[in-house]
């Protein structure tokens, strides 16, 4: 009899959850939650940790920098900090900070926080450190009363403010209650927060989804009056089709990841926005200027000629755009170069200087297994040295074995299809991937060496004044393409489709191809 | 019969021992260099440095399987590199979902495995045996992922009968862990209506991931019938007036189910090893994606439990099923 009864309770139950409405806006608690789907699992969510754009994105929203970044082109603009001047050696910054700013537990947010947590992720040396560590040591950042912080740097740094908007302010009483081992409280903050953001952790469900409640006291207000939003849930959906079927559904609001193919589609539901607009992430061939073929620039330029460019457009379905220069748009300082283009007569009038003047040769192209638009621009690469009688091999590799090869000039193929997203407008971002010092990083794959190069990034980038380091950053772009130390490519679009009720949604090239800024949204059905 | 279990529990520790062996010298041979990964595309040398030295990769390999074998022992699998949290942990909430998907899926083949290989051998060559050797070369022609795809594309998304994906809907409360299978959970705890959610959760990718195991046990129990039905004993039994039910049910499927249930053992394993497909088609957060995305970042620890525990789970599965052998069949019984 119990069998029966339990068995009549499944089927009702059952019954109960197929005639379930597919999906509209979610509430809970009689607040609406958005939920965001997106393909990448939030490893921890420390902003003193190594981050990724799914880390990233729940440390914005949980945390507050001294500055943020936002708009387009993107701008750095106060935040915690109201204001900030510099000494005219360049050396000193001093920043004032919002009196009435406050950490979500109540904490008043003060100058001593902020040097416990830029301390905290100098000696952590992980995560963002690798942005300031060389000009910035740790007992050089004071506290000069509760709400001004003086940063003194070892030597003169311009792109100093660029990266402040990813240095994250952590409540110290909170961390330090949750140190163990030293550890800087790591373990404790990888999966709780301590911070001023306008959102809290509510839920981290590893592998499953994040859920991040909107604090309505947050010290800063939002940008729209709309109490009832509730949260924000980021929910773990792997594949780009059932990403699709999500936003179809209801079951997501919003979805990071689109294949164009997958844009275009949901763009045609007229209760979808799409937007699609070009990031600071380039794509590029890098050519290995160490290796036993393309240290030959004339070959580089060949190959380079040779390339039909019209495919890094093609294969996004016209969702990127070529570079006209070795810096993205967004980048300051950027200029307009002469840029290489299909030419078959140019390409063969490099190659006949070159060591191979018949061809005769068979190159390496390395690219992302599973990413079928880095096999198909391979495979036009392929086509068109063809035509200069040159072979190209395709391999198709993990990205970690990628990273491991790219790691030495030895090892690196001669061709490597590469994604790069600089983390900062600054010029230097860009510029010092063509320095020494990016060699052993996937993106120094190139391993170009050149000492007019190398001498013009070193001292622009301790000029203060903008108008001084402007024209060499402008002489640094065309350098850098007289030694196309790669295939310069395009410009990939940032894609995301969400409802029509999802409001709020800001765009900013500075954030990476899939990260969202979640602090504007809120949903108004 | 104890003498058995106990030296068969010997062997798997030999045998996990080898296993750890060798994918620790896969796992460490294989280009890629997690302490960069863990610390990220722009980290400095010296970041990349302090985090290889901190988890132990600079030192030497021979060094590193000792540490690690000591470390297995006192039951510690060890750290994620890339989450920073023990893999113990990890796994603790990501196999009860991969075990609770498999039996579910194993559930679906033999319910329905068995008694469509009875049919198709009693209805050897008409309709029901043709169509139902359709079905079983479609589970093995039919790629899982594709089906997967399918299935989510037209039962959910068309007819809206069963959710895209997940455990649990979005907002839907998770019960107390007992087992970390929630729809057990559920129903340990008297909560139907979450039990009832968690098995719709279910449908699709465990339908998805059965398709395979389906037409192997289709196929094999089949086969065995077939060949029981033609044996000696069960002449003489119709010859002694006895109902085709009884003969079939009991006399014939009796004998015949002894492969299929060495069938379902293996296919146990290959299940909980193979389904990262399924898992990343419905966002089942199993072990299967959690392997994957650890082999994808190099992340070591996390690929040396999941082999491990899975390598496990496959020798305890074979070894209840010799034990199954045992109880059904009394002359191997006799033999051990």
């Amino acid at each position: 009899m119990k069998f029966w009864k339990i068995t009549s309770a499944l089927a009702l139950s059952l019954g109960v959850a197929l005639s379930a409405p597919a999906g509209a806006v979610e509430k809970r608690d009689g607040k609406f939650w958005m939920v965001l789907g997106g393909r990448q699992p939030v490893s921890h969510v420390d902003p003193g940790q190594a981050y990724d754009y799914a880390v990233r994105m729940m440390t914005q929203a949980l945390y507050d920098g001294l500055v943020k970044y936002s708009g387009d082109p993107p701008k750095v603009e106060p935040w915690l900090a109201t204001d900030w001047t510099t000494s005219d050696d360049g050396l000193v910054w001093t920043f004032n900070l919002a009196p009435e700013a406050r950490f979500n537990n109540g904490d008043p947010v003060t100058a001593d926080a902020v040097v416990y947590s830029y301390q905290r992720v100098l000696k952590l040396n992980e995560g963002a450190a690798w942005m300031l560590s060389d000009v910035l040591s740790a007992e050089n950042i004071k506290a000069l009363d509760e709400h001004t912080v003086e940063f003194t740097l070892d030597r003169p740094y311009a792109p100093f403010l660029s990266f402040l908007p990813w240095w994250f302010i952590v409540n110290p009483a909170e961390v330090e209650t949750h140190v163990t081992d030293e550890d800087y409280g790591k373990a404790w903050l990888s999966e709780n927060a301590a911070g001023s953001g306008p959102y809290t952790l509510e839920k981290f469900d590893q592998g499953t989804a994040y859920w991040l409640k909107r604090n309505p006291d947050y010290w800063k207000g939002f940008p729209y009056d709309d109490e009832k939003m509730g949260g924000v849930i980021y929910r773990l959906i792997r594949e780009t089709s059932s990403q699709r079927a999500a936003l179809l559904s209801g079951e997501a609001d919003m979805v990071t990841d689109l294949t164009p193919e997958e844009l275009e589609i949901v763009g045609q539901r007229p209760d979808i926005n799409v937007s699609s607009t070009p990031a600071l992430t380039s794509f590029g061939i890098k050519m290995n200027t160490q290796g036993q073929y393309m240290s030959d620039i004339n070959l580089r330029k060949a190959v380079a000629y040779a390339f039909d460019y019209e495919t890094f457009v093609q294969v996004y379905n016209g969702n990127a755009t070529l570079q006209t220069s070795a810096f993205t748009d967004a980048i300051k300082g950027k200029v307009d170069i002469d840029m290489p283009r299909k030419d078959m007569e140019k390409a063969r009038e490099y190659l006949s200087k070159s060591q191979w003047p018949d061809g005769g040769i068979t190159l390496e192209y390395v690219y992302v297994q599973g990413l079928e638009q880095q096999r198909q621009m391979g495979l036009a690469l392929l086509n068109s040295l063809r035509e200069l009688n040159i072979e190209l091999e395709m391999t198709p590799l993990t990205w970690p074995n990628m990273v491991a090869r790219a790691a030495d000039a030895g090892e690196s193929p001669d061709l490597m299809s590469i994604f790069t997203t600089p983390v900062s407008t600054d010029p230097d971002a860009v510029a010092v991937q063509y320095h020494p010092s990016s060699q052993g990083k996937y993106y120094g794959s190139h391993f170009l060496e050149d000492d007019e190069l190398i001498e013009m990034i070193e001292k622009a980038r301790k000029l203060s004044d903008w108008d001084e380091r402007a024209p060499i950053y402008a002489e640094i772009q065309q350098r850098i393409v007289d030694l196309q130390p790669e295939i310069f490519g395009m410009m990939r679009q940032r894609m995301f489709a969400y409802k029509t009720y999802v409001k709020g949604y800001e765009d900013s090239p500075i954030r990476m191809t899939s990260e969202v800024d979640i602090y504007p949204l809120y949903i108004q059905p | 019969m104890q003498r058995l279990i106990l030296k068969r529990l010997g062997l798997m520790v030999v045998m996990l021992l080898g296993l750890a062996v060798i994918t620790f010298t896969v796992a460490n041979i294989a280009p890629g260099d997690p302490a960069r990964l863990a610390a990220g595309p722009d980290a400095s040398p010296d970041m990349v440095e302090k985090i290889r030295v901190e988890r132990g990769f600079d030192r030497a390999l021979p060094v590193r399987f000792g540490l690690y074998l000591g470390q297995l022992a006192q039951g510690d699998l060890g750290t994620s590199v890339y989450t920073g949290r023990p893999v113990a942990q990890d796994i603790a909430v990501f196999l009860p979902a991969t075990i609770e998907l498999v039996l579910f899926s194993i559930l679906i083949a033999v319910v329905l495995g068995v008694p469509f290989g009875v049919l198709a051998a009693v209805w050897q060559n008409h309709l029901p045996d043709h169509a139902i050797r359709f079905l079983s070369v479609s589970g093995v022609a039919l790629p899982m992922f594709w089906l997967g795809l399918m299935l989510q594309w037209y039962l959910s998304l068309e007819l809206g009968l069963f959710p895209l994906g997940g455990r649990l809907g979005t907002f839907d409360d998770v019960p107390t862990t007992i087992t970390g299978m929630i729809s057990i959970d559920a129903l340990l705890v008297g909560d139907l209506a979450t039990a009832g959610t968690a098995l719709m959760h279910m449908v699709l990718p465990a339908t998805a991931l059965s398709f395979p195991a389906l037409a192997a046990i289709i196929r094999v129990n089949r086969a065995e019938m077939l060949e029981v039905l033609g044996r000696d004993y069960v002449v003489n039994a119709r010859a002694q007036g006895i109902g085709p039910f009884r003969i079939i049910a009991i006399y014939a499927l009796k004998n015949a189910i002894l492969p299929t249930l060495a069938m379902i053992g293996l296919r146990f394993g290959w299940m909980l090893g193979g389904t990262v497909l399924v898992e990343s088609v419905f966002d089942f957060p199993g072990i299967g994606l959690y392997a994957a995305k650890a082999a994808i970042s190099s992340d070591f620890e996390p690929i040396m439990a999941v082999t491990l525990i899975l390598g496990a789970a496959f020798m305890l599965t074979n070894l209840l099923i010799d034990l199954m052998y045992a109880l059904l069949d009394p002359r191997v019984r006799n033999q051990i």
